[in-house]
């Protein structure tokens, strides 16, 4: 179906109490989200589209990411939900499993338009409680003028992309050449972002959870070569002491502060970085080992079970992922779509455009499977096992098979509940 | 109260009696019902805001409880696994050690400052003012600010000390020094607070004990050993028992400067009921932490106020 469709789709709604028994004022729609500088910017612009087209109002509160899940949690608790909430897609299955959701399949036209992995992460049993609004995922950013007296050259292409040993050269000929206090690189994986750890799980051709997602199965061989590596990032000294996942340096702020040569970081933090440097920097791919791998980002959008204003919030999803929203949304935001019909697509990014094709590409390498593994109901309190057991790995003297050990003990009493 | 008495009197004496069982009763059933009107506003607010919440949490300790769904009655279990949990204990030793490090800080250079500030200092009012500064700030912008000051690398304080040519501590990534980036902007925020408390308990120690101090020959120091410190003993009794029950509370410092870490080394016990009960959603074993952070505390402040109630009796 074209946006103009699905646009149609929407026409004629005057909100109103059309659905349960939530809090929500008739003709008000409430929305919960985080948002950067430019998301909340392109979230209030498309929000009053929204309002104006249908004679609502859409009452949008941005609060930080950290606050959000008390905060949904807290008014869901006290039967006071928001209409609409936008959720992590690793979170997503803690809200579907206990009832909290709308089912929204009556407000997605197309299921098929959804690039599958994006459409699998928002089903809890067969059933969709969201729709999945973009993603954005890792990639290197690097500085050419600190590479090139190293005598580096970059990959161009994902088949191109460094091997585990060549990125431990490369990280090595780094160290020797860079000033004191700047390091090769930092890594993204803090605090919420613990679990993109798994990436080089992933990378090492391994998994967290058996194929019934009821196990883990992180104690393999494949484990701990992924976690031997990714100690030595510390032991060797390639990233700053202090970024580790509990730190709050996050690797925006080291590459920013000029800490390090290279940095992962997800797309959405280019409109960031791009404000704050005066250096030249540009992207290539992460390294690959067995197979190349990436992160689930991105977020789905959500609407409450409890929604006094169920029609009206399940138009306003349906309206956020048509493919004219879609568009503005990742242009302004330089985060990536989740509908088919866009990948690929000139989306006109606003910040460097010219390193988007590396994360659209470095996008295609995360599987069904990899998805499956990392939105199953319990992940919140698997992220936690992950930040808990890796900062001793890397900062303590815990030994990769005892962190494998701990890890896999936590996960399955997580997954057990 | 004492007006509503006395009209009571009044009325009693033009009937000519002077206490009969009936009025009596009558005067004290008034009484009774005007305490609890006046007290009635402030009682609900408790009960509803403090002791309703307890009671609820005390009920949530012996459950199995998410955020959502159902919960199931498990008796002791939340707290059999919390004693059994290495982490619990290392939460129950760093709180140990950030109120040690914490509270007889703070309370000394309050005392300190307070006493130099109350002699003819120039500027006194100024001083006062940014000494208690920090104390009106919010909890979290004071962390934030701590984090601009101790991130290791590009942070304020090892700018300055690399400046002078000496290599900063580890203050992220090594357990003691990040203790003690906590403990520092602690004592900053808290400093103010008993500053200004001891202002005011310096102005009920009669001039003249000074006066009788020096003419039997006491010098500055001993007149602060032997007058001043015995003398604001109830207020150092009420700001021990404030500044414990402030630290054993830390939590926003740590969520914002060190998230518990490195590894477990700053995780504080308010910090690991608020892991459990919010980010990983067990609300049950949440709130068996919280309850046992809540004895701990209501025993500390009972303890110390039977102490110090002793002593004061006893003689200051």
């Amino acid at each position: 179906m074209t946006a103009g469709g699905w646009l149609s789709g929407c026409a004629g709604l005057t909100g109103g109490g059309s659905g349960g028994g939530g809090g929500g004022r008739p003709g008000t729609l409430s929305v919960i989200t985080w948002a950067s500088d430019a998301e909340a910017a392109v979230f209030r612009d498309l929000a009053d589209r929204f309002g104006s087209e249908n004679d609502v109002t859409v009452d949008l509160q941005v609060i930080p990411f950290e606050e959000v899940q008390t905060t949904v949690d807290a008014q869901l608790q006290a039967g006071d939900p928001p209409d609409v909430f936008r959720v992590t897609y690793t979170d997503l299955g803690r809200y579907s499993t206990t009832g909290q959701l709308l089912d929204v399949t009556p407000y997605v036209d197309d299921a098929a338009a959804f690039i599958p992995a994006f459409w699998q992460a928002v089903q809890t049993d067969g059933t969709p409680y969201g729709v999945p609004h973009h993603t954005d995922t890792t990639a290197i950013v690097y500085r050419p003028d600190l590479l090139q007296p190293a005598g580096i050259t970059v990959p161009t292409s994902l088949d191109e992309a460094w091997s585990w040993e060549e990125f431990a050269e490369v990280s090595d000929a780094l160290k020797a050449s860079l000033p004191q206090g700047v390091f090769p690189f930092v890594y993204d994986w803090q605090q919420f972002g613990a679990y993109r750890w798994l990436t080089w799980l992933f990378e090492a051709g391994g998994r967290l959870l058996d194929d019934d997602l009821a196990t883990a199965v992180v104690q393999s061989p494949e484990g701990l070569k992924a976690l031997e590596f990714t100690q030595r990032f510390f032991t060797e000294q390639w990233v700053p002491r202090n970024t580790s996942v509990k730190s709050t340096t996050y690797p925006d702020a080291a590459f920013i502060g000029e800490r390090t040569a290279m940095a992962f970081v997800g797309d959405f933090l280019l409109p960031g970085i791009e404000a704050e440097v005066d250096f030249d920097y540009q992207a290539t791919f992460q390294p690959r080992d067995v197979r190349a791998s990436s992160d689930l980002g991105g977020n789905a959008l959500v609407a409450t079970a409890e929604s006094a204003n169920a029609e009206l919030a399940g138009e306003f999803l349906r309206f956020m992922v048509t493919e004219d929203a879609m568009t503005e949304w990742c242009a302004r935001t330089t985060e990536l779509p989740t509908l088919q019909s866009l990948v690929g697509q000139d989306l006109g990014y606003e910040v460097r455009p010219d390193l988007m094709p590396v994360f659209v590409e470095q996008a295609t390498t995360l599987t069904e499977e990899d998805v499956a593994q990392v939105t199953v109901p319990a992940f919140s309190q698997v992220n936690t096992v992950l930040l808990d057991q890796l900062e001793l790995a890397f900062l303590g003297d815990q030994s990769a098979e005892d962190t494998l050990a701990a890890i896999a003990e936590g996960v399955d009493a997580a997954i057990a509940g | 109260m004492a007006s509503e008495v006395g009209v009571g009197a009044a009325r009693v004496a033009r009937r000519g009696g002077t206490g009969t069982g009936r009025t009596r009763r009558t005067r004290r059933s008034r009484s009774t019902a005007f305490s609890w009107a006046m007290a009635g506003p402030n009682t609900a607010v408790v009960a509803l805001f403090l002791l309703l919440p307890l009671g609820w949490a005390v009920w949530l300790s012996f459950r199995d409880a998410g955020t959502f769904g159902p919960t199931r009655f498990t008796g002791l279990e939340n707290y059999r696994r919390m004693f059994s949990d290495e982490v619990f204990w290392q939460a129950v030793v760093n709180t140990a050690v950030f109120t040690l490090a914490t509270v007889p800080t703070s309370i000394l250079l309050g005392l300190g400052l307070a006493v130099l500030l109350d002699s003819a200092l120039p500027a006194q009012r100024v001083w006062r003012t940014v000494i208690y500064l920090p104390i009106v700030l919010s909890g979290l912008a004071t962390a934030l600010i701590g984090s601009l000051l101790f991130e290791q690398s590009i942070g304020i304080v090892n700018k300055l000390l690399a400046a002078v040519g000496v290599t900063g501590p580890d203050w992220q990534t090594d357990g003691a020094w990040a203790m003690a980036s906590l403990v520092l902007v602690t004592v900053w925020v808290r400093v103010g607070f008993s500053m200004v408390i001891y202002l005011a308990g310096l102005q009920d120690v009669p001039r003249d004990l000074y006066e009788a101090a020096r003419l039997d020959g006491a010098g500055a120091w001993q007149q602060f050993r032997q007058v001043t410190v015995p003398l604001v003993r109830p207020t150092t009794f009420f700001l021990v028992v404030l500044n414990v029950i402030y630290s054993f509370q830390v939590f926003d410092l740590v969520y914002a400067m060190t998230n518990g870490g490195p590894g477990f080394a700053t995780t504080t016990l308010p910090f690991f009921a608020y892991q459990y009960g919010f980010e990983q959603r067990q609300q049950g074993y949440g709130s068996a932490i919280g309850l046992v952070l809540f004895l701990v505390v209501l025993a500390f402040t009972a303890l110390q106020w039977r102490g110090q109630r002793g002593a004061v009796q006893g003689g200051a």
